[in-house]
């Protein structure tokens, strides 16, 4: 892979940090991806469903062309790419420099276990004698001081969390591998100075400190202290504030006067906290209280000590920044009221506690029972909107996710309960506004059964010790009631994530009114500061879909920074390693045992093991080594592979997921293709609590051993060299999405095709004039027109359509046509599409009967043009849904409850004496569009909701409208007579099944573009090469549209980057001497990779959309289609290894 | 409806008679040739022809109670690409549907073919039928149809045709472009020619012969005939269900199998263009053996035979229309039909899929039904 000079640092490793990583890393930059959290996968990581299809799929936004260069599996578990640096437990402290060439300061929190040196045995969380909350269980479940913060992660390291930690060096004692390290020799090289004018607190601490192993100095005043300061330099000044001849404040300030790197930590006394947090301001690092008891001081200073210490800081060049910071949770308990009792009554939890209950990773393994006492869950509410749309708290902004979220746990609760369970949400307005999530809700209820309650929930409730939670809400016709559950679930809102104004600080990006990232006009990435850009939901929550689109319009952004800048910040580029022949020799196989120190050596006899690998076919050296995982273990290991001249490696050792990378320069320096080189697990059959006799531990040794011999000799070792590209893009459909697009590629210098069909750039955005945030989509239209006119690496097609197209990824021969039947033949590595959707139009509510019965659009267009004058009108009714989110078109188009909020406040705007009235079922203002909402209300527009089996009835009379709806909350009819009745339409999809056909891609039921998977490669078509964004995806608004085109040029670029790309080493081959061209393989393939060649009579396998699924392999009967590395031979001999022994 | 029309019967002789329906077929039919069962000149065998001149008609003898190889295959070979012309094809019911299959496995096309089906009584297996016929073999066709005639059923001179065609419940082509009706037609006045698709009625229109309707005790007839193959195949089945009933069992009752895959090789519907056995695939490293061997310190050999039909059950089970040439193939009579028509019966009623039906039926492994099967891929959890 060829390695673009440049380097970017991701902070923040969730879902859209990952994919920022990713992204710029398959563009060859070099990605510093850093994270508070001791783990990768952020929130993610305790979530084990997500809808709609309550399964995982993160893995899908690995790399799907060059894939040898990361790890292809579960991304929950972890991930490598050869281009990303992960650096867990560490934060972005300083920042300095410009867009391009930043300077970065990291600080790692100190690891007391040594990832390269622990093996996830578990022996020192067994002998831990601390229990606290667990986390990741968000706190339904204990954990130990020392324990795995993801259970499930590879590798996984043990992490001791030294704010409970007592230091009692129980787990040091016990770790076989010596991984793990509190240092206590080092201690004696840190000099504490202990300043205090009362002889028992110096003396005491003293004996304290040095008990620890400190070095202990002490003064009794503060000239006794800056005297000892001015001799000797000190690595950490404990210092008293209340003290006779000089106070600590003063003391402070002049020790730090003369040694300003000399960290002081304040003790004092009840009664001078408020000094302690002055003293803090000046220079102090924290503060103490007193009185002291040694249990709590000595931890309290041994942190200090490991974050002074130990922590490691790295400073860097990066030419930007992506902050991908994630969000943080409401507490519903620190809300002063706390009305629903969470945290007081048991069985009131959060949504992230309810989904750590349903998970098998969870306390209950899963089983739907109540952590308070056990209690089978057979009734469930769901409380939306818990600290979200709420002014008392500070919210007045939709969290966005949390109706899909709770609609999600309701039927996660359904389906373990075989429906036994009754679910009810309770909600205001359902905001299922994104693709598809009406039809899931629709089938949540009407499938599955789970109840809607439109209701306000005014109190949680426990009538007796022990009882079970009361529910006291009114319902929509204002009426009150109750209702018991076993468990009531709390939705709760997002806030700004823990540390984000300090980021925000440290980076220089402004924040909303919120605490969240403001964002610029028309960007869902661009932050306040150049070279800063952000990713997820820090600048507003967000679901997995948006997340992965926003990510990667951060990543194309950054990308763009760097590349503008001549990419200055050069990390070593490597040059294609060119690999040794030896399809011609004969399989050898040198096998390194790592014997992990002496244990290994004790818990097996090796010898044995030895002398049974060296007498396998094939195996030509075995050699012991005393731990690989070291660098010098790893040099000899190279050093004898490079003697032995072998042909194939194998290891066995420990955690095989870790030599990813250690493989891949194993074969850059010694020129053997990696995918010759196999490591299997000899370690875990021998870890402690095993409790394998000696035999048994040795028997599974040699199997593995053996199963890997088996692998490698059967592995093909020919070598790949790629495809080759045709590094120019084409974008179908001039409107904002394409134009977005269209620049996004040519600014990274590689040339475009624009194919437009009308004469005229801009499509819908040429019709709007306003945005609700009072942004003009006019001069973003005209700026973005411009750009693409001028640039030369656009090429215009104008009153042009695409009228065939061939070829696959890398290669596609495009004709199109132009007005007058002229023909052009286009030839280009990969397509976007985005040829936009349209205003639905209706023959509802007397819509075409009457002038003053009009479409949002159309009223929009008519107060632009001034058709419709505001100080004529006197009543404006609004219905909202028409024709939609039912079927047919049973979706939610999204930016209609904005078009009305955004006209009705312009119409009270201009004229405050106009009656408004909204007609609506759920008003979509997700996000912070809320505060819009709130702000209609306020200025007086009336929302009256109706149901879709009531819907309003449009009477025409004389010219006159009248709109009678069912007011829920009077329980009657109320007839509005209207001098303008507004119908919200909709977005209504525009020819994209012809282009589908064209393309060879897949339109959903709406005839919008089917993506290749809604939440995690939202773009991508399932075919390889083809993107989509903007409308003809979806409905969504400018903003999203933009993000999203930001999205495909991203997705596209990681093709067009490279003159060749190569798949994987594990890609499908047919061998055509057997083929007998029966087409089951080009069936069973699901990326369209396979395709049978009329002319050869061959059936050909496009490499870069293959992704060695293997599905091919499986249907084809004479194993005509194969899969590399995993041809029946080698499977055979993996299987015959394993049974040897047990047959 | 569909035209029916009469094949006179002259000198109440059924070969002859129908060997003038294929001349005028051939001469006016508009097709460009016509592939027919004839006996061959050399020996007393039959074997498909692919006729051009219709004055090379004089032995053709499709309802001879032999078949020697499952003329689907050569169909597939004259229909993988465009032929050049249309061709008439003569067939029993377990030929057209294994031809059937063939298609949906792209190894044949249906466009330049008209298939011709004849109602079925069954076969001799090839061993048993040339001391059947002697050295006449038309007239020994006319004695097979005298005895059917006369109510004495399908054995006749000590001889009685294949298991699977007593186990056979298809007897009547129905999906054959023009049926040649038998069962329940006076065999003494004449045959039965119906068209079922309008490729098979353009074949019969220009040709002369008077219509009629199919003659009422036809349904009941062939009702019998299919109750009466059904019994023994559901006996059959239960049978081979326990005599193959655990691994020890299904090694013993191929026990005598020598590799020769001949059983294979008669399979119509097993398409491959090289067996995956005589691949590299199967080449095992010598040394494989001795440590084979170890284990148990003793090793059968040849390797693979189990190992063999397995997977070929595993490949051809839901395609498997039951022809029975492979039992025909077998140089050491191991009942393979029954193991294989057993098998398959599992495997398509478990898919609800017939072998050979119609074109229309998707293969059931290129079908993925999200809900079928729950027991096996529902979410687990």
């Amino acid at each position: 892979m060829r390695k673009k000079i440049g380097s970017a640092l991701v902070v923040g490793a969730g879902i859209s940090g990952i994919r920022s990583a990713l992204d710029l890393a398959e563009l060859g930059y070099q990605v510093k991806l850093i994270d508070r959290a001791p783990n990768l996968g952020g929130t993610l990581t305790q979530l084990d469903y997500q809808f709609p299809s309550d399964h995982c799929g993160m893995c899908k936004m690995l790399p799907l062309v060059e894939r040898d260069s990361s790890s292809q599996y579960c991304l929950r578990k972890g991930l490598f790419h050869q281009n990303i640096e992960i650096m867990l437990n560490t934060e972005l402290v300083e920042m300095e420099g410009e867009p391009g060439k930043f300077e970065v300061t990291l600080r790692q929190r100190p690891a007391v276990v040594d990832p390269e040196l622990c093996i996830g045995c578990g022996e020192c969380s067994r002998v831990c004698p601390v229990e606290v909350a667990d986390e990741f269980n968000a706190g339904l479940a204990k954990r130990k001081a020392v324990y795995l913060p993801v259970p499930h992660n590879i590798p996984n390291n043990y992490v001791v969390d030294l704010d409970s930690c007592t230091m009692c060096g129980e787990c040091e004692k016990i770790c076989p591998t010596g991984a793990i390290d509190f240092r206590w020799e080092a201690r004696s090289q840190f000099k504490i100075l202990v300043v205090d004018d009362e002889l028992i607190v110096r003396d005491s601490l003293k004996d304290w400190l040095i008990e620890e192993g400190f070095d202990v100095d002490t003064a009794e005043s503060g000239p006794a202290a800056l005297e000892k300061i001015a001799k000797q330099p000190y690595h950490l000044m404990l210092l008293d504030i209340k003290m006779p001849e000089m106070d600590g404040v003063e003391v402070l300030q002049r020790a730090k006067d003369m040694r300003p790197e000399l960290p002081v930590v304040m003790m004092t006394a009840y009664a001078t906290v408020e000094t302690a947090v002055e003293a803090m301001k000046i220079g102090a690092l924290d503060y103490l209280m007193k009185p002291f008891d040694p249990d709590t001081l000595v931890p309290l200073v041994v942190k200090l000590y490991e974050n002074l210490e130990r922590a490691g800081e790295l400073k860097m060049e990066v030419g930007a920044v992506i902050l991908a910071a994630g969000f943080g949770s409401f507490d519903p308990a620190g809300n002063g009221l706390n009305t629903y009792g969470y945290g007081e009554i048991p069985n009131v939890v959060t949504s992230i506690e309810f989904e750590r209950i349903v998970s098998a990773s969870g306390p209950s393994q899963g089983k739907l029972v109540r952590p308070s006492d056990g209690k089978e869950i057979r009734k469930i509410a769901w409380l939306q909107c818990v600290g979200s749309r709420d002014m008392h708290a500070d919210a007045d902004y939709c969290s966005s996710i949390c109706c899909m979220f709770s609609v999600k746990e309701a039927l996660l609760a359904k389906e373990r309960s075989n429906g036994q369970v009754e679910a009810a949400i309770f909600y205001m307005d359902m905001r299922t506004f994104g693709k598809d999530f009406q039809r899931y809700r629709d089938e949540a209820e009407k499938t599955y059964g789970v109840r809607f309650q439109r209701s306000r929930v005014h109190s949680v409730e426990q009538k007796e010790l022990g009882g079970d939670p009361r529910i006291v809400y009114t319902d929509i016709t204002g009426t009150g009631r109750e209702e018991i559950f076993d468990l009531v679930v709390l939705a709760a809102g997002q806030r700004p994530p823990a540390g984000s104004d300090v980021l925000a600080e440290t980076t220089g990006v402004e924040l909303n009114q919120w605490g969240f990232c403001q964002l610029k006009p028309f960007s869902l990435s661009l932050t306040s500061q150049d070279g800063v850009y952000v990713a997820g939901s820090f600048s507003g929550l967000r679901d997995i879909s948006e997340s992965v689109i926003q990510a990667s319009s951060a990543s194309l952004r950054a990308s763009g920074l760097i590349h503008s800048k001549g990419g200055g910040l050069a990390e070593a580029s490597e040059s294609k390693v060119a690999f040794r022949d030896v399809s011609r020799e004969p399989p050898q196989v040198m096998v390194a045992l790592c014997t992990c120190g002496d244990t290994f050596t004790q818990a097996v006899q090796i010898k044995e093991v030895e002398s049974f690998v060296s007498n396998l076919d094939s195996v030509s050296h075995v050699h012991r080594f005393g731990s690989i995982c070291t660098q010098e273990g790893w040099n000899q290991l190279e050093q004898a592979m490079e003697a032995s001249g072998a042909n194939r490696l194998l290891i066995g050792s420990c955690m095989p997921y870790l030599y990813t990378r250690k493989l891949r320069d194993l074969g850059a320096n010694i020129g053997l293709n990696p995918a010759l080189m196999e490591v299997v697990d000899i370690r875990s059959s021998v870890f402690p609590g095993n409790n394998s006799s000696q035999e048994q531990a040795s028997r599974e040794i040699r199997l593995a051993l053996s199963m890997g011999v088996g692998k490698l000799k059967g592995m093909d070792p020919s070598v790949s060299t790629g495809t080759p590209i045709a590094q120019k893009g084409l974008v179908v459909g001039g409107g904002i999405a394409g134009m977005t697009s269209a620049l996004g590629i040519a600014e990274h210098g590689f040339e475009v095709f624009l194919v437009e069909k009308t004469e005229e750039l801009g499509g819908n955005l040429r019709h709007l004039y306003r945005t609700l945030e009072g942004n003009s989509p006019q001069e973003l239209l005209e700026q973005t027109i411009s750009k693409v006119q001028r640039h030369p690496n656009i090429h215009l097609h104008m009153n042009s359509r695409v009228l065939h197209s061939h070829g696959r990824v890398g290669r596609f021969i495009t004709t199109i046509e132009k007005e007058d039947g002229s023909g052009e033949t286009l030839e280009h590595g990969v397509t976007i599409l985005a040829t936009g959707g349209k205003e639905a139009t209706t023959e509802s509510y007397g819509y075409g009967q009457s002038d003053i019965i009009v479409t949002q659009h159309q009223l929009e267009e008519q107060l632009h043009s001034g058709q419709i004058d505001p100080a004529e009108l006197g009543v404006v009714a609004m219905i909202q849904c028409v024709d939609s989110r039912e079927e047919p078109r049973n979706y939610c188009s999204r930016i209609c409850c904005s078009s009305a909020l955004k006209n009705a406040l312009y119409l009270k705007e201009q004229n405050p004496e106009i009656d408004i009235y909204i007609l609506y079922r759920d008003i979509m203002a997700y996000g912070f569009l809320e505060t819009y909402y709130t702000q209609a209300r306020q200025a007086g527009v009336i929302f009256i909701q109706y149901d879709v089996d009531d819907k309003p009835k449009v009477n025409i009379e004389n010219g006159r409208v009248s709109a009678a709806v069912t007011d829920p909350i009077l329980g009657r009819e109320v007839v509005v007579e209207t001098d303008l009745l507004v119908l919200s339409t909709g977005i209504a999809p525009e020819g994209q099944g012809k282009l589908a056909e064209i393309f060879g891609v897949e339109t959903n039921q709406d005839g919008f573009f089917q993506e290749a998977e809604y939440k995690w490669r939202p773009v991508d078509f399932l075919r390889e090469g083809v993107f989509t964004c903007g409308m003809s995806h979806s409905p969504r608004n400018i903003t999203e549209s933009i993000a999203m085109a930001e999205a495909t040029a991203q997705r596209a670029l990681r093709i067009l980057a490279s003159e060749r790309l190569t798949a994987g080493s594990t890609v499908a081959e047919v061998r055509y001497s057997l083929c007998s061209l029966c087409e089951k393989c080009i069936e069973a393939c699901p990326y369209g990779a396979r395709w049978r060649d009329e002319d050869e009579e061959k059936i050909m396998v496009d490499e870069l959309s293959c992704q060695g699924c293997g599905s091919c392999a499986a249907v084809c009967p004479n194993s005509a289609s194969v899969l590399r590395g995993y041809r029946d031979q080698q499977i055979f001999s993996v299987i015959d290894a394993a049974l040897e022994e047990i047959f | 409806m569909a035209t029916t029309v009469k094949i006179p019967i002259k000198d109440q002789n059924l070969v002859s008679s129908l060997q003038d329906f294929f001349k005028a077929m051939l001469r006016d039919g508009g097709i460009n040739g016509l592939m027919v069962a004839q006996h061959l000149p050399t020996k007393n065998s039959v074997m498909p022809t692919l006729v051009t001149d219709p004055d090379k008609l004089d032995t053709a003898d499709p309802l001879a109670p032999v078949f020697p190889i499952n003329a689907a295959k050569v169909v597939s070979k004259l229909t993988r690409k465009p032929l050049g012309g249309k061709v008439a094809v003569v067939l029993r019911p377990c030929e057209i549907r294994a031809f059937i299959e063939l298609v949906k496995l792209k190894q044949g096309r249906v466009d330049d073919v008209v298939l011709i089906g004849m109602d079925c009584l069954g076969a001799y297996s090839n061993v048993q039928y040339p001391d059947f016929a002697g050295d006449n073999g038309m007239e020994a066709t006319l004695r097979f149809y005298r005895n059917i005639q006369e109510g004495k059923g399908t054995a006749c001179d000590g001889f009685d045709v294949s298991p699977a065609c007593k186990a056979c419940e298809h007897p009547i082509p129905e999906n054959a472009d023009v049926l040649i009706g038998l069962v329940g037609v006076d065999l003494k006045d004449h045959l039965l020619a119906k068209a079922n698709t309008p490729r098979g009625e353009e074949l019969l229109e220009n040709l002369g012969l008077s219509s009629t309707s199919e003659p009422e005790k036809r349904g009941k007839e062939i009702e019998k005939l299919v109750t009466e193959r059904l019994s023994y195949r559901d006996q059959m089945f239960v049978e081979t269900s326990e005599a193959t009933a655990d691994v020890g069992k299904l090694v013993s009752y191929l026990g005598n199998c020598v590799n020769c895959y001949n059983c294979r090789v008669a399979c119509p519907v097993c398409y491959c263009k090289e067996c995956v056995f005589l691949t590299d695939v199967f080449d095992h490293e010598p040394s494989q053996y001795l440590r084979w061997a170890k284990r148990k310190g003793i090793l059968k050999m040849p390797t693979d035979t189990v190992f063999f039909h397995l997977t070929r059950i595993a490949h051809m089970s839901t395609a498997c229309i039951g022809c029975g040439q492979c039992s025909n193939a077998c140089p050491n009579n191991i009942p393979v039909m029954e193991l294989f028509r057993t098998m398959a019966h599992y495997t398509q009623t478990a898919f609800d899929y017939v072998a050979g039906r119609s074109l229309e039926d998707d293969p059931p492994l290129s079908v993925f039904r999200e809900d079928e099967f729950q027991e096996v891929v529902a979410k687990s959890h």
